[in-house]
């Protein structure tokens, strides 16, 4: 690996006969240029030309693309849409949380016209969301939960304890027995740890 | 073994939104086809124009910033605003609508509009033989009272605010000197 340094968005690094072009790079008529302002790294493989890439911190920032399956925090609740805090991309946690929106009509996937969102989320629960669509100029992506394998994972009763999920549509309270309504996630038996 | 309720009864001031509760409430904002309610709570009552009897998109209801407005709750909870509507649920207003003009809104506690609203109450028998007058009560603290003139209006007020601490012989007493004069 050479050095790093710094680069402007833009600027032409060299051509494509002496290197081959990695991630923050893009080609132009033969030639290789930075699409981020950044640092430059020159990495070399054993078979073939170096990769060049251009990096902004030490880490990649990973951003949600379109299906990926997020993990997100609900903050706020209204009739019409919840909104959330994305923590988890798959299983990397993100540095700084994106914000999300799951609209009433993307909470299931049948009978989205008789959905309440008072009963699938409430304020403070863990919940399972495909991204589909990086959203508008509020930046909020727009999630949806119309999937069996997606909705709430983990919710906390009004007690204050950790439900244990009953149904598809309930979770239950092991210490009032009290049953609230979530739109509860089928977790893949592989993912659960007990 | 029957069934039944059990409550607990408190006093209190802070008026706290419940599902099914009728409250009047007072119109802040339109916004669009929402108006937006003071009912006391934390946060602002939303109610729709369509939720008044024999309402449409052609034949709005005709409520400006300021009215009044007697209504239940239909949605309540801790997690979202509350909504408010002024029809039952098989769409008739059983009473509950715009608050017309004039009369007077005052505050009281929650306790005392419970004692107000259970059935064969002393204090409105009396006080309807006093005057004759029109009264909305709001499970929010809030009454609305109006009687023929101003001042019947105000002493209506005076009796019903005091009577949170005056006792049924004191009442009894004032009344009477009412009547008299």
């Amino acid at each position: 690996r050479h050095p790093l340094s710094p680069s402007l968005a833009g600027e032409r690094l060299c051509s494509t006969e002496e290197a081959t072009p990695g991630s923050g790079t893009y080609t132009r008529h033969g030639f290789i240029y930075s699409s981020l302002a950044g640092c430059l790294e020159r990495k070399s493989e054993d078979s073939g030309l170096p990769v060049v890439s251009v990096v902004r911190d030490s880490e990649s920032q990973l951003l949600p693309n379109v299906g990926a399956v997020v993990t997100c925090k609900v903050c706020s609740i209204n009739s019409r849409f919840a909104k959330v805090h994305i923590l988890y991309v798959g299983s990397t946690p993100l540095k700084s949380t994106f914000r999300g929106t799951i609209r009433k009509e993307d909470i299931r996937a049948t009978e989205k016209d008789k959905v309440e969102v008072y009963k699938s989320f409430r304020p403070s629960d863990i919940v399972l969301a495909k991204v589909i669509s990086l959203g508008d100029a509020q930046s909020n992506y727009l999630l949806s939960t119309a999937e069996n394998e997606l909705g709430v994972v983990v919710a906390r009763s009004e007690a204050g304890v950790q439900m244990v999920p009953i149904s598809w549509c309930e979770m239950q309270c092991p210490r009032t027995h009290t049953k609230e309504f979530r739109k509860v996630a089928r977790v893949q038996p592989q993912f659960l740890q007990t | 073994a029957g069934g039944g309720a059990y409550w607990v009864d408190s006093q209190q001031k802070r008026y706290v939104p419940v599902k099914g509760d009728h409250v009047i409430g007072i119109v802040t904002a339109k916004a669009g086809d929402m108006f937006k309610l003071d009912v006391g709570g934390s946060e602002p009552a939303s109610l729709s124009y369509l939720a008044f009897e024999g309402a449409t998109k052609r034949n709005r209801p005709n409520v400006q910033v300021g009215d009044l407005i007697y209504g239940q709750f239909l949605v309540a909870n801790k997690d979202m605003e509350p909504e408010m509507v002024c029809i039952d649920s098989s769409g008739k207003s059983s009473g509950m609508g715009i608050i017309g003009q004039d009369g007077f809104l005052f505050k009281v506690s929650l306790g005392l509009i419970r004692k107000l609203l259970a059935p064969k109450c002393e204090i409105i028998q009396e006080l309807s033989q006093l005057y004759p007058f029109e009264l909305v009560l709001g499970m929010n603290g809030r009454i609305w009272v109006k009687a023929k003139t101003v001042q019947q209006t105000l002493i209506i007020v005076n009796i019903l605010e005091a009577s949170e601490y005056m006792t049924a012989e004191q009442r009894k007493q004032a009344l009477a000197k009412l009547s008299g004069n």
